[in-house]
C-alpha cells in the first residue's frame, strides 16, 4: 500500500514538471504583458517537432537539442511580441484573446499541413529505461526531464531577482505605469518575457519528446493543466504556477490510483475549487512575483 | 454546395465522362470502411449510351484530421481495388463500364461525417449497409481465447478509453469472460488523451494481472506499451483492434510492438490473392496493407460483383444482388474464413476477426486454427 502510494506520488511530481514549464511561460506571459496566451500549447508542439527532426535528420538527443529549440522559440517569441501583440495592446482585451486564440489556431493547421496528424515518437536509449529501487520505478527519461525542468526553473527564478532585465520585468508586471516612469521601455521588457515563456514552452516539448508522441494536436493536451496551474497557483506568479503543477501532478496520479483512471482530473478540479472558494486569489494570495 | 470537395480520383471511363456532369454525380455509389456502406441511384437516366458510362462509387474518408492516417490508406486501397476491377475489363455486364471513385474527406469529424453520408443516402434514395466481417461480440471472444492460449489461467486487466469505443468494447469482453473462462481481476475506464500512463500502469501491476486488454487508440496505446517495459511489468498484452494493427502502431512502438497481440477484421496473410494485393499496395505506399484498406479491397469486388450479376446499375437491384452475394474465391472472398454470403440482418454469415500478433515489424495472422499462418510466439 505505502509501495502503491509512494509510486504514484512518483509518478505525479515527475509529470508535473512538465505541466510546470507550460504554466510558468503562461503564467510570466500574464503577469508581465498581461495576456493570456492560448497559443502556448502550440509552442510545445513546435518545440516536440523541431526535437523530432533533429533527432530523426542528425541523429541529435531530444534533451540535447533543447539548446536549439529553446533560442528558436525565443525569438519567434520576440517577433510574436514585436509584430503582433504590441499592436493589440490596449484597454481593450477582446483583440488579445482573439489574437492569440486565432494564433493558436493558426499553428495547429499549420502543423496538420507540413506534418500530418501522424504520431511521432524518437527512442533513445533511455526512452524505455527506468532505475528501480526498493520495489519503485522511477523512468529515465522523466526524471531527466524533471531535473532538467526544475533546473529552468531555479534559473528563471534567479533571472528574474538578481539581473537588471529580470528586475525591470518584475517591475512592469507590479506596475506598468510606475515602471515606465523609471525608465523602463515596456515593449523590451514585454518582448524578454514573451521569448523566455517561449522558450520554456520549446524546452517543455524538447523534454517530453523521449518518452511522448509528437503530433499537431499535443500542445492541448498540456495547455489545459497549465491554465488549472495558473489560476491555482495565482495569476501571474511564477512560484505559484510551479507549485501548483506540481501539486496537481500527484492530485491527478493520486486520483487515479484511488478514485479511477478516468477521475484523475476531478481530483485536479476539487482541488482548484477548494483553494478558490478559500484562497480566491490562488496559492499565491494575489501577489505577483 | 458540397460538389466542390468532390474530386474524380479514378476516371479511366470512356474519354466521354472525363468531366463529372451533374446528373453522373447524383448516381454514386457509397463505401465506407468497417460497415461497409454502399449507396447509388439514379435520376432521370438518359437512355443514350448510359451502360458503358462509369459507374461512380463515392468513398468517405477521413483524409484530414486525427484519423487521417488511416482514411489515406483506405484512399489508397480504394484507388487500387477500383484500379484492378478497371484493368480487368469493368463490369462486363454493363458494356465494361468502369468503376468512377468520387472521394470525399469526412476530416475525422463525426458531424461532417453524417452530413455527407446523410447527403449522398438521401439525395440518392438508397442505402444498403453491409458488413462482410466480423461482429464486435467475436472480436471479444476472439481476444478472450487467445489469453488462453498464453496462459492456463489467465487473469485479465482491461483497461479502456471512456468512450462509446471503449466501453462498449470491454463490456462485451467482461460479458462474455466467465463463459471463456477467463477472470477479470481490473476493469478500468480512462480518460482517453492522457498526459502519462504510470498511474494506470501502476493500478494493472497492483491488480496481479497476467495480461493486459487495452481499448484504446493509438497514442494511449503507445504510452501503455512503452511505460509496461518501463515498470517492468511480465504481461501479455492485447491491443484489440484500430490502432494497435496499423502500420503506424509498430512505427512508434519499434521492437516493443514484437508478440503482442490483437485482433483484426482482416490480415494481408489470408490467402495468396490477398498476399498479391498487398504487395501492389507496398509498392505504392511503402506499408503493408492494414485491416481496413484490405477490407476495402474486398468490399469493392463484392460490389463489383453485384454489379455484374444485376446486369443494370440501378441501386435496388445492386442491393437485391449484393444480399444475394455468395463468394468463396476471387478477391471477393478475400477475408477471413475465405467465404461470403450476407444473412438477413446483413452480415456475413462466414465472417469472423482474425488474431494476429506483432512479429517482425509485421503482422501475423495467428488465431483460430483456420487463419493461423504462423505460430503464436509466448512470451
Amino acid at each position: 500500500m505505502l509501495e502503491t502510494v509512494a509510486q504514484a506520488v512518483i509518478n505525479g511530481l515527475l509529470i508535473g514538471g512538465i505541466y510546470a514549464l507550460v504554466s510558468i511561460g503562461v503564467t510570466l506571459i500574464f503577469g508581465v504583458v498581461k495576456i493570456v496566451n492560448f497559443a502556448q500549447g502550440e509552442f510545445v508542439m513546435i518545440g516536440m517537432y523541431i526535437s523530432f527532426y533533429l533527432a530523426t535528420q542528425f541523429g541529435i538527443d531530444p534533451i540535447v537539442s533543447l539548446v536549439v529549440s529553446m533560442p528558436v522559440l525565443f525569438v519567434i517569441g520576440v517577433l510574436v511580441q514585436h509584430f503582433l501583440i504590441r499592436r493589440v495592446l490596449g484597454p481593450n482585451d477582446m483583440p488579445q484573446i482573439f489574437l492569440t486564440f486565432a494564433l493558436s489556431l493558426l499553428l495547429l493547421n499549420l502543423a496538420l499541413m507540413l506534418f500530418t496528424a501522424n504520431y511521432r515518437t524518437v527512442h533513445t536509449s533511455y526512452s524505455d529505461e527506468a532505475f528501480h529501487l526498493a520495489g519503485l520505478y522511477i523512468p529515465v527519461a522523466k526524471l531527466i526531464a524533471f531535473v532538467v525542468a526544475m533546473g529552468l526553473s531555479a534559473a528563471l527564478w534567479v533571472f528574474l531577482h538578481t539581473t537588471d532585465l529580470g528586475k525591470a520585468m518584475r517591475a512592469a508586471a507590479q506596475n506598468r505605469d510606475v515602471a515606465t516612469l523609471m525608465g523602463i521601455n515596456p515593449n523590451r521588457v514585454f518582448c524578454v518575457a514573451l521569448g523566455v515563456a517561449l522558450a520554456l514552452a520549446g524546452a517543455a516539448g524538447s523534454l517530453l519528446m523521449p518518452f511522448y508522441s509528437a503530433y499537431p494536436f499535443v500542445g492541448q493536451v498540456f495547455v489545459l493543466m497549465a491554465f488549472v496551474a495558473v489560476v491555482l497557483g495565482t495569476l501571474g506568479n511564477v512560484m505559484g504556477a510551479l507549485i501548483a503543477s506540481l501539486m496537481m501532478g500527484i492530485a491527478e496520479s493520486l486520483g487515479i490510483q484511488f478514485v479511477g483512471a478516468d477521475s484523475g482530473l476531478i481530483v485536479v478540479f476539487a482541488m482548484l475549487l477548494l483553494t478558490l472558494a478559500f484562497k480566491p486569489n490562488g496559492l499565491g494570495g494575489g501577489r505577483v512575483r | 454546395m458540397t460538389k466542390h470537395r468532390q474530386r474524380s480520383v479514378v476516371d479511366i471511363g470512356t474519354g466521354a465522362n472525363r468531366v463529372l456532369s451533374q446528373r453522373q454525380s447524383r448516381r454514386k455509389f457509397l463505401v465506407k470502411a468497417g460497415g461497409a456502406l454502399a449507396a447509388g441511384a439514379f435520376g432521370a437516366v438518359p437512355l443514350r449510351g448510359w451502360a458503358a458510362d462509369p459507374i461512380n462509387i463515392g468513398a468517405l474518408y477521413p483524409t484530414t484530421g486525427s484519423m487521417a492516417q488511416i482514411g489515406v490508406g483506405c484512399v489508397a486501397a480504394a484507388k487500387l481495388a477500383a484500379e484492378m476491377v478497371n484493368d480487368a475489363g469493368g463490369i462486363k455486364s454493363l458494356g465494361g463500364a468502369k468503376l468512377n471513385l468520387i472521394i470525399s474527406d469526412v476530416q475525422s469529424d463525426t458531424t461532417v461525417t453524417r452530413t455527407e453520408t446523410d447527403r449522398l443516402i438521401t439525395g440518392n434514395k438508397l442505402s444498403a449497409i453491409l458488413t462482410p466481417f466480423a461482429r464486435a461480440s467475436q472480436f471479444a471472444q476472439a481476444q478472450l481465447r487467445m489469453s488462453r492460449l498464453v496462459s492456463d489461467r489467465p487473469k485479465v486487466a482491461v483497461i479502456f478509453e471512456n468512450t462509446a469505443f471503449g466501453t462498449s468494447t470491454s463490456n462485451g469482453l467482461r460479458e462474455q469472460a466467465t463463459a471463456e473462462g477467463v477472470e477479470i481481476v481490473l476493469f478500468e475506464p480512462y480518460s482517453a488523451g492522457f498526459t502519462d500512463a504510470s498511474p494506470l500502469i501502476n493500478k494493472v501491476k497492483s491488480s496481479g494481472a497476467n495480461a493486459l486488454f487495452s481499448v484504446s487508440y493509438l497514442n494511449d496505446l503507445i504510452l501503455i506499451v512503452r511505460t509496461v517495459k518501463q515498470v517492468g511489468l511480465d504481461v501479455a498484452i492485447n491491443g484489440g483492434s484500430g490502432g494497435f494493427v496499423i502500420p503506424d502502431f509498430y512505427k512508434n512502438v519499434g521492437k516493443l510492438a514484437e508478440g503482442l497481440q490483437g485482433v483484426a477484421h482482416w490480415n494481408h496473410d489470408m490467402d495468396a490473392n490477398a498476399e498479391k494485393v498487398n504487395v501492389e499496395y507496398k509498392k505504392r505506399t511503402g506499408e503493408f496493407l492494414f485491416e481496413y484498406a484490405g477490407g476495402l479491397v474486398a468490399q469493392t469486388f463484392m460490389i463489383a460483383d453485384a454489379l455484374e450479376r444485376a446486369g443494370s446499375p440501378d441501386p435496388q437491384k445492386v442491393r437485391d444482388a449484393i444480399s444475394s452475394l455468395d463468394v468463396s474465391s476471387g478477391y471477393a472472398a478475400m477475408c477471413p474464413g475465405g467465404k461470403v454470403k450476407f444473412g438477413p440482418d446483413g452480415k456475413n454469415i462466414h465472417g469472423h476477426p482474425v488474431g494476429v500478433q506483432w512479429q517482425n515489424g509485421d503482422l501475423a495472422s495467428v488465431f483460430p486454427n483456420e487463419d493461423k499462418r504462423a505460430p503464436l510466439i509466448k512470451s
